[in-house]
């Protein structure tokens, strides 16, 4: 297999500007003065530094503070730190976080890939591809709130759909959002509609990327379909199943109006029974506007906000090892 | 033989994928006591009395105003700021531009879960808690609208600015003129990726707002969801109010739309 190095296009880099071409040398304007590139950048710039950028350096305050809404407020060290270590609570959230983000960043990858291998055929041949990916990647785009809705009744354990389909097969009946036991992987069924679209459209643009000649010379020298995958596909899609995973664990870290619509009100306080479905950022909006504490949600926000900057730093790390950039060292 | 199968396949996948829409729909088009029945009926009956009663006795369509009011301004907003930042950072010069560039397109790759409780606090203390302003000004400006108008604008070639130049033309007259217009694919993108955000947009207005005056619709059937989630005919008509304009914008742009979001978030990561 050693044709495949060297011959093969770089994967296409959507975010470099064209290098032909030197930055533009627009002087100022009459009427704008010296200033008119601070004047016209200032809107987008101010208004991205005021909601996002300053947020994100008072969470460093905020999180040594004892926080009063209403004035009042005082230094606390690490207090706010302390106290949350110490809740059994806090340490099952992290647990969940985990478990969610366990399934579904394989499960995304994995069914993504597959989705985008059958599709992707259909795609070159026929019209069922590509009206195959507009269904597929639908849900992605649909409000959560409403969609989460349908699937409410979806996961009914007396007369939603789940159940009879189950009922059908003679399979046993969980109760979904009910149960403790069933309600997050509920969660994760959702999430799973939702997300593997986009997913899936990763992949279908990563194999685009895989030349037809290579595959074609893989089989010609007598490799097996899953040869042909394993030693020449996988390697080829390996920077889009990076990004994948990347993406896959950022977001599903941060999942909230799922968890939120369909573990909420009458399914036992939003959080699930027995707090089975409080990941992360359900507790901390928990912790803010339920339980009144904005310090120490403040300090699991500034954990959160560690180790999201964290994995993706380890992941970009990790990347110039295992991902192969089409023969060009990066 | 073999591209047969495999497109019945895929058209068998995709039907499982949007079966879940078209169920929504079945059921807010059917007949009372319909969402109760195994096995629930397959077609819309097009009984279309609780959807009417959605539409004219209730609050839904105050909530749908204000999610049309919220999402159009967001998007004449994120226009305009996009274009203007993205005009300076690829059109003229200045001391500090490149690491400009760099802070606008970084916020991106802020965690948004991690920012919503000091959020929460500055929103309070410029008192913007309740106001469409505080819905929309946050969202007026846009990293990737940015990008992509920065990246539309280096293609224009040199000679259509000198000839505006030569003509006399004012930097405003240039930008509506020629840059805008030949920047279309960014704006189309941009308009698109602004549109779904901000349509969808649920945890802002959860925390940010609690009053009915404001509330857009995805708030709305939060609410009403946990309140009387047995009325499943009145409920997932308003769903359906929430659901139609994205469902109809994808059915016309979807090669855009797909693009859009793939491109976008590639952009974050590489």
């Amino acid at each position: 297999m050693t044709l495949v190095r060297g011959d093969v296009a770089p994967a296409t880099d959507v975010t470099t500007p064209d290098p032909g071409r030197a930055p533009g040398s627009h002087r100022s304007r009459p009427g704008f003065g010296r200033f008119a590139g601070y004047l016209l950048v200032m809107p987008a710039l101010g208004i991205l530094t005021l909601f996002f950028y300053v947020p994100a350096a008072f969470l460093f305050v905020m999180s040594f503070y004892h926080w009063n809404l209403f004035g009042g407020s005082a230094f606390a060290g690490l207090a706010n730190f302390d106290v949350l270590f110490h809740q059994p609570l806090y340490f099952k959230s992290l647990l969940e976080t985990a478990y969610f983000v366990g399934v579904m960043v394989p499960v995304d990858a994995l069914m993504g890939l597959a989705l985008a291998m059958l599709l992707r055929e259909g795609f070159r041949r026929s019209r069922a591809g590509g009206l195959g990916r507009a269904l597929v990647f639908l849900p992605h785009v649909t409000p959560v709130v409403a969609t989460s809705v349908i699937w409410a009744w979806v996961f009914n354990p007396r007369y939603g759909l789940a159940n009879y389909l189950l009922h059908l097969v003679g399979a046993p009946q969980p109760g979904w959002l009910d149960s403790a036991t069933w309600a997050l992987p509920s969660v994760m069924i959702y999430s799973i509609w939702h997300s593997v679209g986009y997913y899936a459209v990763f992949f279908l643009a990563g194999l685009a990327m895989v030349p037809d000649t290579v595959v074609e010379a893989a089989r010609v020298d007598g490799a097996s379909s899953w040869q042909t995958f394993r030693r020449v596909v996988a390697p080829l899609l390996s920077p889009t199943t990076f990004m994948v995973l990347i993406l896959g664990t950022v977001n599903s870290m941060q999942t909230f109006s799922q968890v939120y619509t369909l573990t909420g009100g009458p399914h036992g306080g939003a959080g699930g029974p027995a707090f089975s479905t409080s990941t992360d950022a359900l507790l901390i909006y928990n912790t803010a506007f339920i339980y009144q504490h904005l310090s120490l949600a403040a300090a699991m926000s500034l954990v959160l906000f560690v180790i999201l900057i964290t994995i993706t730093a380890i992941q970009k790390r990790l990347s110039r090892r295992w991902v192969f950039y089409g023969g060009t060292e990066r | 033989m073999r591209s047969h199968w495999r497109s019945a396949l895929t058209i068998v996948v995709g039907v499982v994928f949007v079966w879940p829409l078209w169920m929504d729909l079945v059921i807010a088009l059917g007949k009372k006591g319909d969402a109760y029945q195994l096995p629930p009926p397959w077609l819309p009956g097009w009984h279309t009395s609780s959807f009417l009663k959605v539409l004219l006795h209730t609050h839904w369509l105050n909530y749908v105003a204000n999610s049309v009011l919220i999402t159009g301004a967001t998007i004449l907003l994120v226009l305009l700021t996009s274009i203007l930042s993205g005009y300076a950072l690829s059109q003229m010069r200045f001391r500090g531009r490149e690491g400009i560039f760099l802070v606008t397109i970084a916020v991106m790759m802020l965690p948004q879960q991690a920012l919503i409780i000091p959020q929460f606090v500055l929103m309070k203390d410029l008192h913007l808690l309740n106001t469409f302003t505080g819905l929309i000004l946050p969202f007026a400006a846009s990293s990737s609208g940015v990008f992509l108008f920065r990246q539309a604008f280096l293609q224009l070639p040199d000679a259509y600015r000198d000839v505006a130049r030569l003509e006399g033309a004012s930097l405003g007259q240039y930008l509506r003129r020629v840059a805008v217009p030949l920047a279309k694919p960014a704006m189309v993108v941009t308009i698109l990726l602004t549109f779904i955000s901000s349509w969808n947009m649920f945890q802002w207005p959860l925390i940010m707002a609690d009053t009915r005056r404001v509330q857009p619709i995805e708030l709305a059937l939060s609410h009403y969801m946990q309140q009387f989630q047995s009325s499943w005919r009145e409920l997932t008509s308003a769903t359906v109010l929430a659901l139609l304009p994205v469902v109809i914008v994808f059915a016309f742009t979807q090669r855009h739309i797909v693009k859009a979001v793939i491109g976008g978030d590639r952009g974050i990561v590489e």
